[in-house]
């Protein structure tokens, strides 16, 4: 059955991609479980990632995955001076500024970009050989991507688990007053969780030029915004780890039904697998908005 | 005639259990006090008889009704109204306007028009002392005043029962008293069929309830007269960790 | 009715200044116009996040629906005798087409908190988008052309006077009405019920207010509204449809800076908004053409963090117990 080998290959891929999707989307939830901010304008630090992959690419030969510290570093500093010149008047405030605020964010950087960038598509080809998996055959690149994306997961785990500043983090999210009851300067612990939330998306975006071909370009964010959503959604909004669980789930899915909708004569499953992703938005909160991951 | 009946209600939030098995009877003609330290499930006791949270067990009844299942917009027009612990207000609306809402949505019935609203929210307005502000917007209230709107926009529901969270919390002695004796005023004139009064300053539930059910831990630990539960050890105990009792003191803070 | 006249004074006779302007003035009527449809933008798109607080990141599906409606009862129906009543399948169409989406997405997400509902509505507008280009709907990506069919149902001469002059009164008679429904809206229970729910939604439930109702009601007006824009605006005046521009994500934006910088919920705010907007925006296209985003989005984000209420909630703040105040709601 050709049918079903298309679909075991498509679903293998579709874990690969789903751990970046996953680690793409820990900022989002990070962010919203410590400030209680929904980050609209998500997919723009991803496209800034995209672009740090291309230039360093360019201009100075550097591949993708030696550039994530590059990546870590701007994400923090764009995230640090995000925090400080908006975010910080944004709490305690009403949701819909918050919201209205970041949107306006995302779509300012997609503009700053367009300006010095222009609006054509970019990409970059690295090569280092595939993988046979006998189902189907997978580059090196985004078996590197895989393998990133768990272990930058798996540390920053660590990060929450072991340290004293994952601690107070971790002190934050559950009891904002308690927190800073027992000393933890609150504040300094929104900033740090922003910048380490908008840092893991840039990374994110760096790791997924390795599934775009020739996919770069200043709104390209808005896809991974709605996607990120799902995800996020699917893990339980605010929790990081629900996120990179829900990103494989979203992997499967999406390519699952990427070659099921390949079968429809007279469709495009590429545009219709965007649409999937926005229907399945809104199944998942209609039957469980708190995320299917998720407690109460 | 039992207005509203709690059976064996339970509420959990993740592992903590916030209310644990309580049951109630609230009859009408009450005055009954619900006293505890803090974190011992009186507020959630509340928004579980409001609607705000709905019981993971037990039953609700309001007058033979099984309220448990119904949601919060649909228990205020049967007659529960509510204050908040800390005042919520429509900040941008203004006194009589935020009052008016109680008029429009409470149990007076589908039809009340804005403009009868308006005038009903003056009445109550009037009756909690805050005739001179109504054209005041709700957020530049003082403190006092803005429990004071609070109350005054449930008392514009037209409530049966009327369910006050820590209205006298933040007051001085003198208001304190003033309120009490108010609510007192009001609960006759108005002809409210209960009150329920979640309170720490102990003197206010004296002056006010005639009954107290005692807290602790999510449970209902004891129910009765309010001068004999008051002078119970265990009471005292579950206050302040001695055994001098809370009738003594007077006073229970915190 | 004094109560519902006072307040749109101001709002019509801003309308009528503008209207007698853009008439008598030659060369004037494009530019009034072109303000003109971010004014009802911002009326439209108010009545949802001005009156209840929440905010669709996909508002702009309404008007591409709305759009669609129209371009449809042209291409599927300028063969059945119904002459110019054509237009009122159209715009009833339109209208038909926004009460639904409002109702399906509504439904699911309006039961929902603020950020949950917007995130609910972030894919929409896209996801519409790729559904018509994905499934080859109407036309797919090349959309639907009715030039031919808008001369055939009206004759030439006519149907030029419909895309270049009537389709823009049209958007001022829906400005009017949308005026006039806001302040008839904001006198009944309705619209105290909205602004309960906008300030505090536990204690509007806790007092009686069924907020999903109220919700649901508010979107449903405002999606209206907008396919209405979307039947005028675009697939009268413009005379076809494509996905990529009815769809645009940047009408969203604009309609939201627009309620925003007038002052959400408020009567004269988005007329005051979009009276700015539209200046400063004719103004943007021809020193920054294509790049107007790069200074509305930071626009944006100042108004929210420095400027929360808008033009008219500060005034509005400013009169309130002063003689002028039941002019300015």
């Amino acid at each position: 059955m050709v049918f079903f080998e298309q679909l075991a290959g498509n679903l293998l891929y579709g874990i690969i991609l789903g751990a970046v999707y996953g680690l793409a989307t820990m900022g989002l939830s990070q962010i919203f479980g410590v400030l209680k901010i929904v980050n609209v304008g998500h997919g723009a630090f991803i496209m800034v990632g995209a672009y740090v992959a291309y230039w360093m690419f360019v201009l100075y030969s550097v591949n993708p995955i030696l550039s994530i510290p590059v990546a870590l570093v701007i994400g923090l500093a764009l995230g640090l001076g995000i925090f400080y010149i908006v975010i910080r008047r944004l709490i305690g405030a009403p949701e819909l500024a918050s919201l209205l605020a970041t949107f306006g964010i995302g779509i300012f950087i997609e503009e700053v970009a367009k300006f010095f960038w222009g609006p054509d598509h970019r990409g970059f080809s690295w090569n280092i050989g595939q993988v046979d998996f006998g189902i189907t055959l997978i580059p090196n690149t985004k078996l590197l991507a895989f393998f990133s994306s768990v272990i930058i997961a798996l540390i920053l785990y660590m990060l929450f688990q072991r340290t004293r500043i994952g601690a107070a983090i971790r002190a934050v999210v559950e009891d904002r007053e308690g927190a800073m009851v027992c000393g933890i300067d609150v504040s300094r612990i929104y900033a740090m969780s922003f910048g380490i939330g908008i840092a893991m998306t840039v990374i994110g975006g760096i790791l997924l030029t390795l599934f775009i071909p020739v996919g770069i370009n200043p709104y390209m964010g808005g896809e991974y915004t709605l996607k990120a959503f799902v995800i996020a959604v699917l893990g339980g909004l605010g929790s990081p780890w629900g996120a990179f669980i829900g990103g494989f789930i979203f992997g499967l899915l999406e390519n699952g039904s990427y070659t099921i909708l390949g079968l429809i004569p007279g469709v495009e499953p590429f545009s219709l697998t965007r649409f999937v992703a926005f229907s399945a938005l809104l199944v998942i909160l209609l039957v469980k908005p708190t995320g299917l991951m998720g407690g109460e | 005639m039992v207005l509203l009946k709690l059976e064996k209600v339970t509420k959990r939030f993740g592992g903590l259990v916030a209310v644990n098995e309580v049951s109630l009877e609230i009859k009408h003609g009450d005055s009954i006090g619900i006293v505890g330290p803090n974190g011992s499930g009186k507020t959630t006791l509340f928004n579980l008889i409001s609607g705000v949270y709905m019981p993971d067990e037990g039953r609700i009844f309001l007058e033979d009704q099984d309220i448990t299942e119904l949601p919060a917009f649909k228990r205020a027009p049967l007659g529960i109204a509510r204050s908040f612990q800390i005042p919520r207000p429509f900040r941008s609306a203004t006194v009589r306007e935020n009052v008016a809402v109680g008029a429009m949505f409470g149990a007076h019935g589908e039809k009340m028009s804005v403009d009868e609203a308006m005038s009903i929210a003056d009445h109550y307005i009037d009756l909690v002392g805050l005739g001179d502000k109504r054209l005041e917007l709700a957020d530049k209230l003082t403190a006092v005043e803005k429990k004071l709107l609070e109350l005054a926009r449930a008392l514009a529901m037209k409530p049966k029962l009327l369910l006050l969270d820590e209205v006298v919390a933040g007051m001085n002695p003198n208001d304190v008293d003033k309120i009490v004796s108010l609510i007192k005023k009001i609960k006759e004139e108005e002809k409210i069929a209960a009150v329920a009064m979640v309170e720490h300053v102990i003197p206010a539930v004296m002056k006010f309830a005639e009954r107290v059910m005692v807290m602790n831990e999510g449970k209902k630990m004891v129910e009765g007269a309010t001068m004999e539960v008051l002078k119970m050890k265990e009471v005292a105990e579950v206050y302040f960790g001695t055994s001098q009792t809370i009738g003594e003191s007077g006073d229970a803070r915190g | 009715m004094k109560k519902y006249i006072q307040p749109l004074l101001p709002v019509l006779t801003l309308y009528i200044v503008l209207l007698g302007a853009g008439l008598s003035i030659p060369g004037l009527w494009q530019p009034i116009a072109f303000i003109m449809f971010y004014v009802v933008l911002g009326q439209a798109l108010n009545m949802f996040l001005g009156m209840t607080g929440y905010v669709d990141f996909g508002y702009v599906a309404f008007l591409g629906l709305g759009a669609y409606g129209m371009a449809l009862a042209f291409s599927l129906f300028t063969d059945d005798g119904l002459g110019s009543g054509i237009i009122v399948v159209g715009f009833l169409m339109a209208v038909i087409f926004s009460i639904l989406l409002s109702m399906a997405v509504g439904a699911i997400a309006l039961r929902l908190r603020g950020a949950y509902f917007a995130i609910a509505t972030i894919g929409v507008s896209e996801g519409f988008k790729y559904l018509i280009e994905g499934a080859r709907l109407w036309g797919g990506s090349e959309g639907i052309i009715i030039s031919s069919q808008l001369r055939d149902s009206f004759g030439s001469e006519m149907a030029n006077y419909l895309s270049t002059f009537a389709s823009d009164i049209l958007i001022f008679a829906i400005g009017i009405l949308a005026a006039i429904l806001t302040v008839y809206t904001l006198h009944t229970r309705a619209g105290y019920a909205l602004m309960a729910l906008r300030e505090d939604e536990d204690a509007a439930k806790v007092m009686g207010v069924n907020v999903t109702k109220y919700k649901v009601m508010a979107f449903g007006m405002s999606a209206v509204f907008a396919g209405l824009i979307g039947a005028s605006a675009w697939t009268l005046k413009l005379t076809y449809v494509f996905p990529e521009d009815v769809f645009n994500i940047i009408y969203t934006v604009e309609a939201i800076v627009i309620v925003m910088l007038g002052g959400a919920g408020t009567l004269a705010g988005p007329v005051v908004g979009g009276l700015i907007y539209g200046i400063l925006r004719y103004y943007l296209a021809t020193v920054l053409p294509g790049f107007q985003l790069l200074v509305v989005a930071p626009l944006l984000v100042l108004i929210v963090t420095v400027f929360p209420d808008g033009v008219v909630g500060y005034i509005k703040r400013k009169l309130k117990g002063s003689r002028f105040s039941k002019y300015v709601i």
